[in-house]
């Protein structure tokens, strides 16, 4: 089985992630997930293409620990969260975060959680090509 | 020796990846944010995240070992 926590370039599949959580627990009740996608659009700009820059090993240190502060404060039954780096375009997936817990309240605030939290946390930057040039990405609040 | 790591938009400006400072008795983290500072302004008026040996870092009166890998970083824009 692939690891819970994961930085990669290659696309990832939803439905195995999901079927990953769920072999968990039986006792899991809810699964709320998050998928960032690439926009082809942003700031008026058409968007060519997104590429990444990530301090990889602090990266996925900070979403390990992401996941387990996740785990201990919703008191999740499980939690994965996987982000890609290298290059994307226009609808490609980014992030997948995925909360399992017992019931849907704990589930879909834990996403959402981890979600705010890895912008906050995980050192990785995305740059836009646009027909004016690149620009890295100034974070939204 | 300070391994000094740059990413994205901090890196584009100082125009490299990585640099190798002198290491100094009694040096803390913002000793070496001063000296990187003064050579590359327009790349730390993007700084405002930092980590050392992999954790992020807030205090800057946090000494630094020899060694020690200190990343000086921009608002993250992952996710």
């Amino acid at each position: 089985m692939k690891e819970a926590v994961r930085i990669q370039l290659e696309d990832f599949s939803q439905d195995e992630e999901i079927a990953a959580l769920k072999g968990r627990s039986k006792r899991m009740g809810g699964i709320g997930t998050f998928l960032g996608c690439a926009r082809d659009f942003s700031e008026g700009r058409e968007v060519a293409e997104i590429s990444f820059d990530a301090y990889g090993p602090m990266a996925l240190s900070e979403m390990q620990k992401l996941r387990s502060d996740a785990i201990e404060k919703y008191k999740l039954l499980d939690a994965r969260i996987v982000h890609r780096i290298g290059t994307v375009t226009g609808g490609d997936n980014i992030v997948f975060i995925a909360a399992g817990a017992e019931h849907r309240v704990a589930a879909l605030e834990a996403c959402h959680w981890m979600i705010d939290e890895l912008k906050q946390r995980v050192p990785i930057w995305k740059k836009e090509t646009t027909p004016q040039g690149q620009s890295w990405v100034v974070p939204h609040p | 020796m300070i391994k000094v790591l740059f990413f994205g938009p901090v890196a584009d400006r100082v125009g490299s990846n990585a640099l190798q400072i002198e290491y100094r008795m009694g040096m803390k983290l913002q000793d070496l944010r001063d000296a990187c500072a003064s050579k590359y302004p327009q790349a730390f008026e993007l700084v405002s995240m930092m980590a050392v040996d992999g954790e992020h870092a807030r205090d800057m009166a946090l000494p630094l070992n020899d060694g020690a890998e200190v990343a000086f970083m921009a608002k993250f824009s992952g996710g």
